[in-house]
């Protein structure tokens, strides 16, 4: 692994400790290590896989999600996750978001969400809370912010959960659970950024942050769980189902249409009758 | 002798189900045929008009002479085809059609049953033996239908009317994007995704339907970002991989296609162009999305793109294209139209059943996915299969895949990619040639219009009229060594397209200095006939 010299976010970015936790669940995963793939996206969150030895494929702003979807139909040998910041899974790649999850298959979706566009300098991204004002929303954010668990809850995701990027070793639980959950699994971990958010601090969040005990029963408490945003924060897993159906994807990989299947489809000459 | 037919009706009048009735049964009983279709962007209603040429030769376009039978399901197939009726043609009206549509509710209790009944009544008119249709075993068409039709050609006094005789040796049947959907998985495609879009859907459709038996998978996109998106994963992760959409949609993937660019992923892309800008005519055709294709995706990388003029030209390009996306680690497009998917021909040349599978190295834990080497392809290796890590990046990139902003670097990433060209102008497809060689006159051009400039070429000559028809199956990268033995310096050159500004004459000049004197355009969203084009083309031959 690079130093952390090398690595491309500010001093104090809750991404350093993600990428701890993230560098360790992959150590500790009983899977090894080729067999993992990260899918990104771009921005400061979208960044990560460079810095874990691990196979990626970090590609467009918004699209980390249809990679993900495309690579473990083709693979369903391997471990997918996505990871990207809000603004790349809930507005560039919001339409993704909400089909990828409709899909039904075993990937996990991994979001810093720090509620503000970091690396083009501090616009509103879909989370940000209202009034929020910058450059671009001179007058405050006019928009009701989105609610990724909530949509993801609505949607039939079957593990949703939140974490913070200040409490590490619950955030490893809730890693290292998503991806071992056989299925669609959402963690939206809250992500302080130093540089452009300075409402939602780490000491914000200690503030507010409070572990659930277990999962909520059904999916509506879970959705009324997801809603809550004020003086407590919920972080946890708020949904879990674990009969949830997911989807099988056939193996592909190292196998070929048979030659007789091909010279009836595409070689075989019309038939003359008598 | 020839007979052409045209079968005029609203949308969901059955029209399309006498085309593929008739032409399974033409096919089955070896007759020369074409058939293609014009029809409107509803489901219901409307005016729509089946076009089927049937012939002692093989043809593969549209004649363009006055019609032997105009079979009317609407009042509107009069008003607009009744005046290209030949003069000895047969005009099947309305309510003969109706009288036929009685006898199907009352003979078979099925009003559909009409359709069958009207393939039925075209083959008595063309001289068809009716115990021929006996033989017919595999085939899910009941006997007693088609007898019920070859009744209302006696009664009417049509039978044997336009007699053609069945001359075809053995061949397949295809229609344009079955004949792409076969070769793409020839070339070992074993991944598609797409969102559907006319005229593009059909090759899904045909992909999906292998799917459901076969090692391959089809996955329908939300959009086509996601779906070029898919397709580059897949890629990544060890399959071939296809997509298809037409412009509109393609001007969505683009981005994708840049990083195809970028990130070296292998991905071949079927524009089937329809006509533009915007939504144009959805179901028409037009050969518009030359320049888009050659243009799109920002940034700077290699592309090759292939216009296949025949079936066999495209089942055994998209099986090309599979392997030069592999072996040069970028997109490869097919431009092809919806005159050519939506024609159903005959195919009478063998295609080589193998297919070809991508070949991967395993490597160990010092791979480097971008390693420079001299030809600028690097070893393709994907996750999971060995030591290697495999590490992709769309940002500039070392030659492990890590971003960087070094400007050395990023120069010899640069030259790296367009390295690739080298192997691409050494891998083309020669244009195909034609007519009279020694004619001063040559007529080029691409892509679908090829078996009707052929034909035309055919018929001037036989009129005693010489010119040389110049086809490319590939439109880009242009080389020297693709025109040379045709010696076109001194020769007056033509460009037949349908588009309005004629994009490939354009690409001629820009590449290879060659300067096209006339272009005969269409653009009215129709396909060129062989009679029209003979008749614009005789204007400009000495």
């Amino acid at each position: 692994m690079g130093a952390r010299k090398d690595i491309a976010w500010c001093p104090g970015c809750g991404n350093f400790p993600i990428r701890d936790v993230l560098e360790s669940v992959l150590k500790e995963l009983p899977v090894p290590p080729g067999k993992v793939v990260l899918t990104s996206g771009i921005g400061q969150a979208a960044k990560m896989p460079q810095y874990l030895d691990v196979n990626y494929f970090n590609g467009l702003h918004g699209r980390a999600l249809p990679l993900a979807v495309g690579i473990k139909l083709a693979r369903p040998d391997l471990t997918v996750i996505a990871y990207s910041g809000d603004g790349c899974n809930y507005s560039e790649g919001g339409n993704h978001f909400i089909h990828t999850i409709r899909r039904r298959l075993d990937i996990t979706i991994l979001t810093s969400n720090n509620q503000v566009y970091g690396l083009t300098k501090g616009q509103s991204s879909p989370t940000t809370d209202p009034g929020v004002q910058n450059l671009l929303d001179p007058r405050g954010n006019d928009n009701i912010p989105l609610n990724p668990l909530a949509l993801a809850l609505t949607l039939g995701a079957p593990f949703v959960a939140r974490g913070f990027a200040g409490d590490k070793d619950h955030l490893k639980t809730l890693i290292r659970d998503a991806v071992l959950f056989k299925g669609t699994a959402l963690v939206d971990i809250l992500q302080p950024c130093v540089s452009f958010n300075k409402i939602n601090t780490y000491s914000w969040y200690r503030d507010r942050v409070h572990k659930v005990e277990k999962p909520a029963e059904g999916r509506a408490e879970a959705i009324g769980l997801a809603k809550v945003w004020g003086p407590k924060i919920p972080i946890g897993v708020l949904f879990r189902d674990d009969s949830a159906e997911t989807r099988e994807p056939k193996t592909l990989f190292g196998k070929s249409v048979a030659r007789e299947a091909m010279e009836q489809m595409a070689c075989a000459k019309c038939v003359m009758m008598r | 002798m020839e007979f052409n037919v045209l079968i005029g009706g609203q949308a969901g009048q059955g029209m399309f189900s006498v085309e593929l009735e008739l032409t399974e049964i033409l096919s089955r009983l070896r007759y020369h045929f074409f058939a293609t279709k014009n029809y409107m962007s509803r489901i219901r209603g409307g005016h729509n008009f089946h076009m089927i040429r049937v012939a002692e030769e093989p043809v593969h376009a549209l004649s363009g002479v006055p019609w032997d039978l105009i079979i009317g399901l609407d009042t509107e197939t009069e008003r607009y085809h009744r005046a290209d009726l030949s003069a000895s043609g047969i005009f099947l009206s309305q309510g003969q059609v109706k009288e036929m549509e009685q006898a199907a509710r009352e003979r078979f209790e099925q009003i559909t049953v009409t359709n069958t009944m009207l393939a039925g009544l075209i083959l008595s008119v063309i001289g068809c033996p009716p115990e021929r249709l006996y033989g017919i075993r595999d085939i899910s068409l009941n006997q007693d239908h088609l007898a019920a039709g070859f009744e209302f050609a006696r009664r009417w006094g049509l039978e044997g009317r336009c007699p053609v005789e069945a001359r075809a040796s053995a061949h397949c049947k295809f229609d344009g994007n079955q004949a792409l959907a076969l070769g793409a998985l020839l070339g070992g495609c074993q991944f598609m995704a797409g969102y559907p879009m006319t005229p593009a859907t059909s090759v899904m459709h045909y992909v999906a339907t292998v799917a459901l038996e076969h090692p391959v998978h089809f996955e329908q996109a939300e959009d086509e970002i996601s779906a070029v998106n898919m397709a580059l994963g897949a890629s990544y992760a060890g399959l071939r991989s296809l997509v298809a959409t037409s412009g509109g949609g393609f001007a969505l993937m683009q981005e994708g296609v840049s990083l195809a660019g970028m990130t070296e992923t292998p991905v071949v892309i079927i524009v089937a162009q329809r006509p533009g800008p915007a939504t144009g005519l959805p179901t028409r055709t037009e050969q518009g999305d030359l320049n888009f294709v050659l243009h799109a995706g920002h940034g700077e990388f290699p592309r090759v793109i292939y216009a296949p003029g025949s079936l066999h030209e495209a089942m055994t390009l998209a099986r090309k294209a599979f392997d030069v996306a592999d072996r040069c680690q970028t997109p490869v497009f097919i431009l092809t139209d919806q005159y050519f998917a939506d024609s159903v021909q005959m195919m009478t040349e063998d295609i080589p059943p193998e297919i070809i599978r991508r070949e991967y190295g395993i490597f160990d834990g010092s791979y480097r996915r971008y390693s420079l080497t001299p030809s600028g392809v690097s070893p393709l290796a994907c996750p999971g299969t060995g030591e290697a890590l495999v590490k992709v990046d769309s940002d500039e990139h070392d030659d492990e895949g890590k971003i960087t902003e070094d400007p050395g670097l990023r120069s010899r990433m640069v030259e790296k990619r367009l390295k690739k060209f080298d192997l691409l102008r050494k891998d083309v497809v020669m244009p195909t040639f034609s007519g009279d060689p020694e004619a001063d006159v040559i007529v080029i051009n691409w892509g679908s219009n090829r078996m009707i400039v052929d034909e035309a070429v055919r018929r001037l000559a036989a009129g005693g009229a010489s010119a040389g028809a110049l086809h490319f199956g590939q439109v880009y990268p242009l080389t020297k060594e693709m025109v040379e033995p045709w010696n076109l310096a001194g020769k007056r050159i033509i460009a037949v397209e349908n588009n309005a500004m004629g994009q490939f004459a354009g690409l001629l000049k820009r590449e290879l200095g060659i300067t096209v004197s006339r272009r005969v355009l269409k653009y009215n969203g129709e396909c060129f006939t062989v009679r029209e084009l003979c008749q614009t083309l005789r204007n400009h031959l000495p």
